[in-house]
């Protein structure tokens, strides 16, 4: 396909790149008025800072204790990815390798997921939590995270799917139990999958708002999407606080996307084409 | 206990299956049972039957704030399907021609996908608050004093706002989904329109878009879900009563102001949110079902 020299494509290019410069042109504002103080911002909240200080970062991350948020984040989102890769990897394989009556009503009802968002049923979620005392606690977080594996589960499905049956039959022969099949045999073939899926999820749970905001009430499980809002909602009083929170808050993903990002696409993708 | 063991399919999916009933699908349930109730959430509950129902459709307060949430949740759809959409599939199409630069492009047009809702309300803040932000002191460093206003304070634009920032902080994925889509059209057909005299844009109606049809019914059955649910972004920027005179109320906030009780308005009251959240959930199903009708029609025709 010859690249296209029309004027029209040319503009085109130039509206995106104008589109580029305002992302990077926030990213590095926002970066720069974390260096500043308060009077700094006051005079001018864009521009590079005159006398760069670290006062910012310290007093967040060591009085504010977003050191802490951070590392709740950090914890949260590693246990959940792990525990959703573990649960809808499973389930889509059983639902994929093996044949038996119900098995599309099940694929349905897994996908059904897909449509009706987690908020829905909130309430009750939140009601049964309390009961059992998980509100407040990584593990009640887990859980739902846990529960919460139709888009995983349909990519996972897809994959397992367009594995070949010769491998597993082997692997019987050769004596293999069920479980060990799927570890030793299937799941280092599908380790691609295991990352793009991975990446995505810690995407999504590392900037969840909507499940800590409800469940992660008392300040030492807090997340740092929480503390984040937090700032935004006290903007006049802390606004020079706001902008190393985001910095921070943003950079591991920064950092994730940089090295991941083709993975994350192809994750995104695999379910819209046809095959 | 042998017939277990023969089935090794089940010990795969019953942690999965265990988990995915009581904590996603049990509680649209549950959520219905509350809605016949009416509970403060800590006090007893009493049995109301459709009270709440009927309170929400007939008490003029609240039946307004429905009907302006539920209003703002399909002009928000709306505006995602007729200005976003198009944005992202000519982005898309641009990209599939290998525009200058387009590599480097592709990716930072998917960055804000990294971006949580919060960062992204925090961008807005930056940007829009009257006092501090950045449109407004570059405005006043360039005398042009006359355009400040105060952004999301004013009615008329907080919406527009609102729309513009959801579609920049959407507008990679459904890109994404795109293009890949468009990679997989085969070669002979996008050279057979070439050859037969098709210029950029005739090839996009007539070639492009029927053969993506697959994503853009994915897109649009997204973004409808999406639309009629939205929470994050409005709660970040404006607060769990919608902003001002409710230009930025959606059904989640209302059912989260209900569900949770905020300060402005009084306490919680769980039986009242489930009626709103029950309502809400018909609602998506029936868009669900008529979008799944309506759309397999077309996917069968193309």
């Amino acid at each position: 396909m010859n690249r296209k020299r029309s004027k029209g494509w040319n503009f085109v290019s130039f509206i995106l790149l104008i589109y580029v410069v305002i992302v990077l042109f926030l990213l590095l504002s926002t970066v720069f008025a974390s260096f500043k103080t308060k009077s700094q911002l006051a005079e001018s909240i864009v521009g590079i800072p005159n006398n760069p200080t670290l006062n910012n970062y310290i007093q967040i991350l060591f009085v504010d204790g977003f050191l802490k948020y951070m590392l709740n984040s950090v914890i949260l989102t590693c246990i959940s990815v792990a525990a959703v890769l573990m649960v809808s990897s499973m389930t889509a394989y059983g639902l994929a390798r093996y044949r038996f009556k119900g098995r599309y009503f099940l694929q349905m009802f897994f996908l059904l997921g897909l449509m009706f968002p987690i908020q829905l049923g909130i309430l009750p979620n939140f009601l049964l939590l309390n009961k059992l005392g998980l509100v407040n606690t990584f593990a009640g977080m887990v859980l739902l995270y846990s529960a919460n594996i139709s888009f995983p589960f349909f990519i996972f499905f897809k994959a397992f799917q367009k594995l070949p049956a010769s491998l597993e039959e082997a692997a019987r022969i050769d004596g293999a139990n069920e479980f060990s099949i799927y570890f030793r045999v299937m799941l280092p073939i599908a380790r691609p999958v295991f990352i793009t899926v991975g990446l995505i999820t810690f995407v999504n749970l590392w900037n969840d708002f909507y499940l800590p905001l409800v469940f992660l009430s008392k300040d030492n499980v807090k997340t740092m999407t929480l503390a984040i809002q937090k700032y935004l909602a006290n903007f006049l009083k802390n606004w020079d606080l706001v902008f190393p929170a985001v910095v921070l808050g943003v950079l591991p993903l920064i950092i994730i996307f940089i090295f991941g990002a083709d993975k994350i696409v192809e994750g995104l993708t695999a379910g819209s084409t046809k095959e | 206990m042998k017939k277990i063991k023969k089935m090794p399919y089940l010990w795969f999916i019953l942690p999965g299956l265990i988990l995915y009933i009581v904590f996603m699908m049990a509680p649209m349930l549950t959520s219905f049972y509350l809605s016949l109730f009416s509970w403060n959430g800590i006090g007893s509950m009493k049995f109301i039957s459709f009270d709440n129902y009927i309170k929400l459709f007939t008490e003029s307060r609240s039946f307004d704030m429905f009907t302006n949430a539920l209003g703002n949740n399909i002009k928000y759809v709306l505006c995602m399907l007729i200005i976003i959409m198009p944005i992202q599939l000519l982005l898309a199409y641009a990209f599939h021609m290998k525009i200058k630069g387009y590599r480097t492009l592709q990716l930072l047009v998917f960055l804000p996908f990294v971006f949580s809702t919060v960062i992204v309300g925090f961008f807005v803040m930056e940007l829009f608050n009257p006092n501090f932000g950045i449109i407004n002191t570059v405005l006043k460093n360039l005398n042009l004093e006359q355009l400040i206003t105060s952004w999301l304070g004013d009615r008329n634009k907080a919406f527009p706002i609102f729309v513009a920032v959801a579609g920049w902080q959407g507008l990679g994925v459904g890109m994404m989904l795109f293009l890949s889509n468009m990679k997989s059209i085969p070669m002979d057909i996008m050279e057979a329109s070439e050859i037969d005299g098709a210029g950029a844009f005739s090839k996009f109606f007539s070639v492009v878009i029927p053969c993506i049809i697959p994503s853009i019914i994915n897109v649009l059955v997204l973004d409808v879900i999406w639309g009629l649910t939205v929470f994050d972004l409005p709660y970040v920027i404006v607060g769990p009563n919608g902003g001002v005179n409710g230009s930025l109320d959606f059904m989640n906030l209302f059912f989260y102001r209900n569900a949770f009780g905020t300060g402005y308005s009084g306490e919680a009251q769980v039986g009242f949110a489930s009626a709103i959240g029950t309502v809400l959930f018909v609602v998506i199903l029936a868009i669900s079902i008529f979008q799944t009708n309506f759309l397999n029609k077309i996917d069968l025709e193309s």
